[in-house]
């Protein structure tokens, strides 16, 4: 069988067949679980969700964590926090701030209670951004506690509610891993600059050079 | 950096008879007023499937757009560059996994996706079906194939989907370094030696063509995409977009002294419009429908890497982690 031959001397190294087969499928077994990223932009700053990440523990999910949204931009801190542990309520309309239209006349479940952290999105569009914690025995409890604590914060389309223990957290030394940011100018677009080549260039041109 | 030009599926409005007229009134109210639609808001079963397969076709771009590039790592002339050149392939993957997340949302899992990349089924930007010769090849991608994606990518990032408007506003902030470095590489070589000259001349004779099909076939005849930019999936027609290319990009390849392989490319005065000689459409489909110089070694070599990390992810399964669509 021949094998496949590149421009790049690697992937003719690697030996692929010159024919693959479009047809099959991979296994779709290797989906691993999702975890929601915040992140704390400097110091002082609210946590903000800046997206997911795929994982199976949340020490390799703050791994990705970091690579994903750190990679380039630097920050203070990031939390992970698996998404199946994140309650979300509905999208308010425009204009109708969402605890306003939520139903908080039933009994709460009993339990120990615990604390829990609530992120707020301000608009669409928006990220949700950390608002504080509430303590209580359920998210359905901590989200009536959320909307007297925070309710008349501003306006408000979605809440998450998270259980704060299964929010993982960067230690104050791993602010560390973000101070070498400074060292890699060359992925800054300011450092690229071709003024004066192409004004030097046109001058000879002009000049007959 | 990003393909234009989807091929989104012809729209067939007979669909939206099924869909319950009041939400639908609401939806396109709220996407009139400018408003977001978020991942749990109701949407048309249209809007999710072309915003699936248009985020979905962006990321397999960013995954197999690094390829083309990551050749050129080893071979960059010097260390700065090399570094700058792995930056930018990094970036580039980064972005694809963002996208692949702004998809999720929508309901199609990362798994189905890479699934649907390599057994053909979902398309990429169909310039990544084009080889690249030289390191001036490499220059010219990184400088010109950015500036065509930031100009869709810009664009895209007003359109109404949530999730992608955040992870493109993420995106947009990276390209730009891409291409300043890009412009550079491309600078330092026109402005060198008659060898090196010659070397970025080549390279964009080769690659004006395919950029001239980046954003997608013509106007004239595209499919009917209304409702798409009515409901801002789609956010500007491509001829538009090639127009916006040209007016930023043609002076910058001409004050080079590099000359574009197209004798009636000019600006047309009364127009205010560029007048082009029209791009090889039927190459285009041939390219798109796998009959391109490299369409076979980019999905091999996917496949390949899919293939070859499967033993990873199979050591990292938890039985009891269970997969849910991710949030926002």
């Amino acid at each position: 069988m021949s094998h496949l031959v590149s421009l790049d001397p690697r992937i003719s190294r690697l030996g692929i067949p010159a024919e693959i087969d479009l047809n099959s499928d991979k296994t779709l077994s290797d989906q691993l679980s999702t975890f929601e990223v915040f992140h704390q932009k400097k110091e002082g700053a609210v946590y903000q969700h800046v997206g997911p990440v795929h994982a199976n523990t949340p020490d390799l999910a703050f791994l990705f964590a970091k690579e994903q949204y750190s990679r380039r931009f630097t920050c203070t801190g990031i939390w992970v926090v698996p998404t199946s542990s994140i309650s979300v309520t509905p999208n308010a309309e425009p204009g109708v701030n969402i605890y306003s239209i939520l139903n908080f006349d039933h009994k709460f479940e009993e339990g120990t209670p615990v604390l829990f952290t609530v992120f707020h999105q301000k608009k669409r569009g928006a990220h949700h951004e950390c608002m504080g914690e509430v303590t209580a025995a359920s998210s359905d409890e901590a989200l009536y506690h959320a909307s007297l604590k925070y309710g008349e914060s501003g306006p408000v389309v979605n809440v998450w509610i998270i259980p704060s223990e299964k929010i993982t957290k960067s230690s104050a030394e791993d602010v560390e891993f973000w101070n070498t940011l400074s060292e890699k100018k060359y992925r800054d677009a300011s450092v690229w600059r071709v003024m004066d080549k192409i004004t030097k260039f046109k001058e000879e041109q002009k000049s007959g050079n | 950096m990003y393909g234009g030009g989807n091929i989104f599926e012809p729209t067939k409005l007979e669909e939206l008879n099924a869909e319950d007229p009041i939400k639908l009134a609401a939806f396109e109210a709220r996407i009139l007023q400018g408003e977001k639609i978020e991942p749990n808001d109701w949407m048309p079963q249209m809007y999710r499937k072309q915003l699936i397969r248009m985020i979905e076709q962006h990321a397999h771009s960013e995954i197999i757009g690094a390829l083309p590039e990551g050749t050129w790592i080893t071979r960059a002339p010097g260390f700065r560059r090399k570094m700058a050149q792995m930056a930018k392939v990094q970036d580039e993957v980064g972005h694809g996994q963002l996208l692949y997340s702004a998809a999720e949302t929508l309901g199609k899992t990362r798994e189905e996706m890479i699934n649907d990349l390599i057994n053909g089924k979902s398309k990429y930007s169909n310039i990544f079906n084009y080889p690249a010769f030289t390191w001036a090849d490499s220059a010219i991608i990184s400088w010109l194939v950015d500036a065509g994606a930031i100009v869709n990518q810009m664009a895209n990032a007003k359109g109404s989907y949530g999730p992608y408007s955040r992870a493109l506003d993420r995106i947009c902030a990276e390209e730009s370094f891409h291409l300043k470095y890009g412009h550079d590489s491309v600078v330092h070589l026109a402005t060198g030696s008659p060898k090196q000259r010659q070397m970025v001349q080549e390279a964009i004779t080769r690659w004006w063509p395919p950029l001239m099909h980046f954003f997608g076939p013509s106007d004239k005849i595209s499919a009917h995409t209304e409702i798409l930019m009515r409901w801002k999936v789609k956010m500007a027609s491509n001829d538009d977009m090639r127009q916006q290319f040209l007016d930023m990009y043609v002076p910058k390849i001409w004050e080079l002294g590099m000359v574009l392989p197209d004798p009636l490319l000019c600006k047309n005065e009364e127009t205010g419009k560029w007048d082009y000689t029209e791009p090889d459409w039927e190459e285009f489909k041939r390219v798109i429908n796998g009959d391109g110089p490299c369409n076979k070694e980019r999905l091999a070599v996917r496949k390949m890497a899919e293939e070859n990390g499967a033993w990873v992810r199979r050591a990292l399964q938890k039985p009891e982690a269970k997969y849910v669509t991710p949030l926002a």
